[in-house]
């Protein structure tokens, strides 16, 4: 008998699951590896969820359970938007949604030095890349990419934040792009930086530009592609 | 303390200067004008005075509930009307739980000054702004005008029909107001969340018994149809924002927009024309003018507001008619239903 690739009939790659669900019967497939992502657990031979949501597949073996929150939980390599809240002697302490407080340390930019640390003042908007994300600790934050170098990351200017659910900012950064994202840019021209701690920061030439970028990312979340784009077009026409 | 700070609500730089200087092009982040409303939605409960008011992402949920009291002794033969409102953190994380802070306590009040008391003729504050250019004193233009307006003008739920014996038994009504989401603008939309449920509300019907008379019999609701409080008119409550930079007017400001806002200030007004009461602690000061513009603006808001309001009681009369019609025969409730 053929065997399908979740190895347990039916197969619930892409369908929504809840906590309890059997997705994957490890006795019926042996000699494999399987790499199991969040939201999945093994229970001797069966692979049961933990988390409500979409259960994913990779290849050639990732199996993972994607969500969407308003809270963000910190994980590593996570590029994130934070807000500067105070400032010590060797840490910036920055706001990231998650359930503590995240360092950032001072000297974490590309040619820091203890000589030209930066001033952030309260309230500074910052993009950033989480480097640890332990259980019970305060995660640290970089301004530099893994290599070093400051490659965008750093303090934004001007512009607008807002923000939206984990699972919206995770659609806007997928490949291919996001329909409401296309639809505007064809249209509009507008800078955007998408934080997975479900921030998002438009800035534009004209406030007015940036709160219709603003408004259609906002109002997409629930809709399907082609409704993006009907929802997109409604909202230029009345602009214009 | 590093959890609590994590918890809370923060509002970049850049949005601060963004709202900013998007309201000097006049536009406002979710895309309204600065003198529009958000869209209010009016629900009912299934029992009689709940209502649910939605104001954009604001949430506010009004119960209203009576008991037989004895009245105060100052006032024999009035009823008692009081306004409670519960804060929790679930609507705004820098709510504390337990004891209501500032913001409930000013909230409880501006509803209960609409509420209660008499209100001035919108076209007299005009006419002694007039008379206060050529005066001195620049609080001489309230006082000849006052008296004039009592005498003329009435509450808006009358607390004399509430009286039952005259010092003895008079029914307290019980205003409770649960802020469930805070959008931005908590107090207008408490107020429509009041009226809503003030209307809707039925008191048991009660009448006097015994061999002296001093007996008061309350009928239950199955044997004598409940009855509709006096309301004589709707106060709207509408809170302006004022933003320092060359003196910018927002009617209904969101979350966002009350953190970076300058001062703020509440007038009620019902859709006569009448003001019921204005609320301004605090704050940036502001010129009488805009004072005087903020009222106008407002007389035309309560009207609208006022009639959204009795549209979406519209149907929960057509319910009570249903139900009174059950009560008397059962036949009659068939017929109505034929005629819907």
């Amino acid at each position: 008998m053929e065997k399908k690739q979740s190895g347990s009939p039916p197969s619930l790659i892409d369908s929504t699951v809840v906590p309890g669900d059997v997705v994957l019967d490890l006795s019926s497939m042996t000699n494999q590896t399987i790499m199991l992502g969040g939201g999945l657990r093994q229970d001797c031979d069966a692979i049961s969820v933990m988390k409500a949501g979409t259960l994913r597949f990779s290849k050639p073996n990732k199996y993972w359970v994607e969500s969407s929150q308003k809270r963000y939980t910190p994980c590593v390599e996570d590029t994130v938007l934070g807000i500067v809240v105070d400032s010590k002697a060797d840490n910036f302490l920055i706001d990231i949604k998650g359930p503590v407080l995240a360092f950032l340390p001072v000297l974490a930019f590309e040619g820091g030095t203890r000589r030209n640390i930066p001033k952030f003042e309260v309230g500074t908007l910052l993009y950033l890349r989480v480097v640890k994300a332990n259980f019970g600790m305060n995660p640290e934050l970089s301004c530099t990419d893994a290599s070093g170098k400051a490659a965008e990351f750093g303090p934004l200017k001007d512009g607008y934040m807002f923000e939206t659910s984990t699972g919206l900012s995770r659609k806007l950064l997928s490949s291919p792009t996001c329909p409401v994202l296309e639809a505007l840019g064809k249209k509009l021209s507008f800078e955007i930086a998408v934080g997975l701690n479900g921030r998002v920061w438009v800035n534009a030439a004209t406030p007015d530009t940036i709160v219709v970028v603003a408004n259609a990312i906002m109002n997409s979340e629930s809709l399907s592609g082609a409704q993006q784009i009907i929802m997109v077009e409604h909202l230029l026409k009345n602009i214009q | 303390m590093e959890g609590r700070l994590a918890n809370a609500w923060r509002l970049t730089a850049n949005d601060k200067s963004f709202i900013r200087t998007a309201l000097l092009s006049e536009i406002r982040i979710d895309g309204r004008k600065p003198y529009e409303y958000r869209k209010i939605v009016v629900k009912f409960g299934r029992e009689d005075g709940s209502s649910e008011v939605q104001l954009g992402q604001t949430r506010v949920m009004g119960i209203v509930t009576a008991q037989l009291v004895q009245p105060y002794r100052d006032r024999p033969k009035e009823g008692i009307l009081s306004i409670f409102t519960e804060v929790s953190p679930m609507a705004d994380p820098s709510f504390e739980p337990g004891h209501p802070g500032e913001l409930a306590v000013e909230l409880g009040r501006i509803i209960d000054r609409g509420l209660r008391y008499f209100c001035y003729l919108l076209k007299d504050l005009i006419e002694a702004e007039v008379c206060q250019l050529y005066s001195s004193n620049p609080l001489s233009f309230l006082f000849p005008r006052m008296y004039r307006a009592y005498s003329v003008e009435s509450k808006a739920v009358d607390t004399e029909s509430l009286c039952v014996l005259a010092g003895k038994f008079v029914w307290a009504i019980r205003i409770d107001l649960h802020i469930l989401d805070n959008g931005g603008n908590l107090v207008d939309a408490a107020n429509i969340a009041a009226l809503a449920a003030l209307l809707t509300f039925r008191r048991p019907e009660c009448s006097l018994g015994g061999e002296d008379g001093q007996e008061v019999i309350v009928h239950p609701p199955e044997i004598r149809e409940p009855l509709p409080l006096i309301v004589h008119h709707l106060p709207i409550a509408i809170t302006f924002g004022f933003f320092s930079n060359d003196s910018i007017l927002v009617i209904d400001p969101t979350h966002n927009e009350e953190a970076v806002m300058g001062g703020r200030m509440t007038t009620t007004v019902n859709a006569n024309g009448d003001i019921c009461a204005i609320q301004k602690a605090g704050g940036e000061g502001v010129p009488q003018r805009v004072i005087m513009q903020c009222l106008q603006l407002a007389t035309a808001k309560a009207a609208g507001i006022t009639k959204q309001i009795k549209e979406a009681l519209y149907d929960i009369l057509w319910y009570h008619l249903l139900r009174e019609t059950t009560l008397e025969t059962g036949e009659l409730k068939c017929t109505t239903q034929k005629e819907l």
